[in-house]
């Protein structure tokens, strides 16, 4: 993409962003965001929680470049970039007159310092990998070079997730307890398990924004509590873990708003694809004969959620509607049953995450779906941490039910230690294929393959993807309506009089 | 009376280690690294790894529970593996919100507990008795989380009085500070306060049988003084002992109570550790929590002599 052309998608995007029906942006104020835990620090290039990107994704930190609210890349600290013809050599023009929170200016040694920290699998980033096709990165003036050892069409992508920010270069190891960002917020104070204060940063080098003088996240772990604050008027913003019931309620209270966005979460029926019978194609394609996602979306989620049929949400570029590779028909599972066979179905044990209420209640739908075909389903709720350890990075299960809410990860197919223990060559084949191409459309199309490969083989039922609901009060205005990456984004933001 | 403060004073340094062991031993039995917990499902394997070696929990475990409690003997609670501060600091900033918590508690179950139960006693079989006892059967059956979030929607939702949720520093302005806390403090102490009122009436009663009090009541003496001086006296042997079971009640309760208000006070703290399976935080929390319960205890027994001069320790 030249240069131009990603200055006006930039005034485009803000344009229509206001282009909706909303008052003119007034400055000054405050508003209140809930989140529900407290962050393992604020540093996103040492954890991968959601919540430290939530809070600090573009509010404090910035990368080179970053995502919209629609998921597009755009400029951020960089104003433009070029890519030589052989992919293999990037530069990035750095905007002028960048400073940090501290005062001092944003430096090119700053961002090359930054992203040598990245790639060194011994800095304690969490995503060295991310970086791994970048073989030299080096400053002249203003203009950043990265030199590739081979071309990749995924550094882009790379360079706007949390994991790219760019700080200061000798305060990479207090980031943490201490951050110190380019953005249009700086942090101002945190007090643990009650609430972070971010504070309008006066020298941000883009004129006009931000609104408020003040965006406060508050920590409350308790759904129910998140919401009758919201009621109450002690909060002015969910943007997290709305639950349906909760933004139907939204709907009869006039002092309040909800929006209904989209967002890169797969709800998915994740199978154990090396453990009996879950090894059988035929009993996976059985499984997912067996199970009405309609049903699940109507019975557990008041009808919220498009149901989908591989891993990929509607929110993505790429997006392939499967959903009729192994449609809705009982009679259909157990014959295929009968055919693997099973003609008098099995028992297999069925693991619900205790934090996740969608997963949980989806679970208990699709245990009664699998009863009716002849699959008793032995079911247990299983606290996080066990979850973590033992299912997702032990992959010691039969059948487990999570959301996958990264966006553009169907790369996991590729690995066969990932908990589905899927192993495919052809996967892994497309993926470098991928890395490789040349343009979208190409990329686009390799993809979708991906997709379908996956579904044929039914690796998991991929059941349904929730929609990303917002509540607010109805005099707050300019928040992300949509998730392509979790991000309560406030530069925008603003209470009308 | 040496003897017996020094047998308590073992006796309670004994039950704190074996909390704390049992607590450590559950931890390493739920599967779960602090490291990963971190760093997030999603971190490469060489960054977990680091973490690991630079947290320390590489060493075995029986290690590392030594080096903890040697740590705890000099007066060092290590550092939390999850906020990466001491452990010390971290517990003191809470200890004095859930001290509230839970004295304010104490206090709302006392001032509504020991009139009602006293006036129930002594209307015994009246019409308001039967409704006293409803009322205190209901207390003691509703769980704290729910009573507080009905709290939340009358006051919050409803009335607008009291913030839904949240904490204000006293520091910064103690007027928010106090509403912060009272819808807290109200459910913890109503639940306690229910069960209270029952043992209050009980006691009561028993002591109205007595031969004393018919002696009392026989040579003259005014009914206020033989309520207030002679049964009620008498009574709160058993009262105080509720007291403390309630007051241990209410400490335990606040760990859920604080989650429902987001209050960040110890319990929520410790919810926090076991989540992220911060072992040298928990193992400080343990030792405050046992701490403060075994003192609870020996504290109720040495009342019962002030009370009671007839008691002796030996």
């Amino acid at each position: 993409m030249k240069p131009l052309s990603i200055v006006l998608l930039f005034f485009l995007s803000v344009t229509l962003a206001f282009a909706q029906d909303t008052p003119e942006p007034v400055y000054g104020g405050e508003v209140v965001v809930a989140i529900t835990a407290d962050p393992p620090g604020w540093d996103p290039t040492v954890s991968t929680s959601q919540e430290i990107a939530r809070v600090m994704y573009h509010n404090v930190y910035e990368g080179l470049v970053r995502l919209n609210a629609d998921g597009e890349i755009v400029p951020a600290l960089a104003t433009d970039w070029q890519i030589s013809e052989d992919g293999l050599t990037w530069t990035f023009n750095l905007h002028e007159g960048v400073k940090f929170h501290d005062g001092s200016d944003l430096t090119p040694e700053d961002v090359v310092a930054s992203f040598e920290r990245a790639k060194d699998p011994d800095s304690g980033h969490t995503h060295p990998e991310y970086y791994e096709a970048i073989d030299t990165i080096s400053a002249d003036g203003n203009t950043i070079t990265f030199t590739l050892t081979e071309p990749s069409s995924s550094l882009l992508y790379n360079l706007a997730r949390p994991d790219s920010i760019i700080y200061p270069a000798a305060s990479a190891e207090t980031q943490r307890s201490n951050p110190i960002g380019t953005g249009p917020f700086k942090f101002a104070e945190y007090t643990e398990g009650s609430e972070v204060r971010l504070e309008r940063f006066e020298d941000y080098y883009i004129d006009g924004v931000p609104y408020l003088d003040s965006a406060v996240f508050k920590i409350i772990p308790d759904p129910n509590t998140r919401f009758a604050a919201l009621q109450a008027g002690d909060i002015d913003l969910i943007g997290v873990a709305l639950s349906p019931e909760q933004y139907l309620q939204v709907e009869g209270d006039s002092s309040l708003k909800g929006t209904e966005g989209t967002a890169t979460t797969e709800i998915t029926l994740a199978l154990n694809n090396t453990r009996e019978p879950l090894n059988n194609p035929l009993v996976r394609q059985a499984i997912t004969h067996a199970i009405d996602k309609n049903a699940i979306v109507e019975g557990a989620q008041f009808g919220f959620g498009t149901v989908i049929g591989t891993h990929m949400s509607p929110a993505e570029s790429y997006y392939v509607d499967l959903t009729d590779t192994y449609p809705y028909d009982p009679e259909k599972a157990k014959e295929l049953l009968a055919e693997a066979g099973y003609p008098d179905g099995f028992t297999i044990s069925f693991e619900l995450p205790e934090p996740y209420n969608i997963e949980r209640r989806s679970g208990q739908v699709i245990a009664q779906q699998l009863a009716d075909v002849g699959i008793t389903v032995d079911l247990s709720v299983v606290e996080w941490g066990t979850w973590i350890q033992r299912i997702f990075l032990g992959g010691d299960y039969d059948m487990t039910i999570i959301g996958h809410s990264e966006p553009r990860d169907i790369n996991v197919y590729g690995n066969p230690d990932y908990y589905y223990h899927y192993d495919n060559p052809e996967v892994r084949d497309l993926l470098t294929q991928i890395e490789n191409a040349s343009s979208e459309a190409e990329q686009t199309e390799l993809y979708q393959d991906i997709a379908r490969i996956i579904a044929r083989d039914a690796v998991n039922v991929w059941l349904f993807s929730p929609p990303y609901l917002v509540a607010a009060q109805s005099d707050v205005y300019g928040y992300w309506q949509n998730q392509p990456t979790p991000a309560i984004d406030m530069t925008g933001v603003y209470r009308a009089q | 009376m040496i003897y017996f403060l020094l047998r308590r004073f073992v006796s309670a340094l004994i039950s704190i280690f074996l909390a704390s062991v049992l607590v450590f031993s559950a931890l390493l039995a739920v599967p779960g690294d602090p490291a990963e917990i971190i760093l997030g499902v999603n971190a490469s394997p060489q960054a977990l790894a680091a973490l690991r070696e630079q947290l320390g929990l590489n060493e075995p475990p029986v290690n590392r529970f030594f080096q903890w409690s040697g740590g705890v003997l000099r007066g060092d609670f290590g550092e939390s593996l999850n906020y990466q501060k001491p452990v010390a600091q971290l517990i003191r900033d809470r200890l004095s919100v859930s001290l509230v918590l839970a004295v304010g508690g104490g206090l709302v179950a006392c001032l509504i507990a020991l009139p009602l139960g006293i006036f129930a006693a002594l209307n015994r079989g009246k019409v308001l008795d039967p409704l006293i006892v409803l009322f205190s059967q209901l207390g003691a059956a509703i769980p704290s989380f729910w009573l507080g979030l009905m709290l939340i929607l009358l006051f919050s939702v409803k009335l607008g009085w009291l913030p839904a949720a949240g904490y204000t520093p006293f520091e910064r302005d103690p007027v928010a500070y106090a509403r912060s806390l009272l819808l807290p403090i109200l459910s913890l102490g109503l639940g306690q306060a229910a069960i209270m009122t029952r043992m209050t009436r009980t006691a009561m009663i028993d002591v109205f049988s007595q031969d004393y009090i018919r002696t009392a009541r026989a040579k003259g003496l005014q009914p206020g003084r033989v309520i207030w001086i002679h049964a009620l006296r008498n009574a709160l042997v058993t009262i105080i002992t509720i007291l403390g079971i309630s007051l241990s009640n209410i400490l335990i309760g606040s760990i859920i109570i604080e989650q429902v208000f987001s209050i960040p006070g110890l319990g929520r703290l410790a919810l926090t550790a076991i989540g992220t399976r911060d072992f040298p935080l928990l193992q400080g929390e343990i030792l405050v929590y046992a701490s403060a319960i075994v003192m609870l205890s020996f504290i109720v027994d040495m009342s019962y002599g002030i009370l009671d001069p007839r008691i002796r320790y030996g």
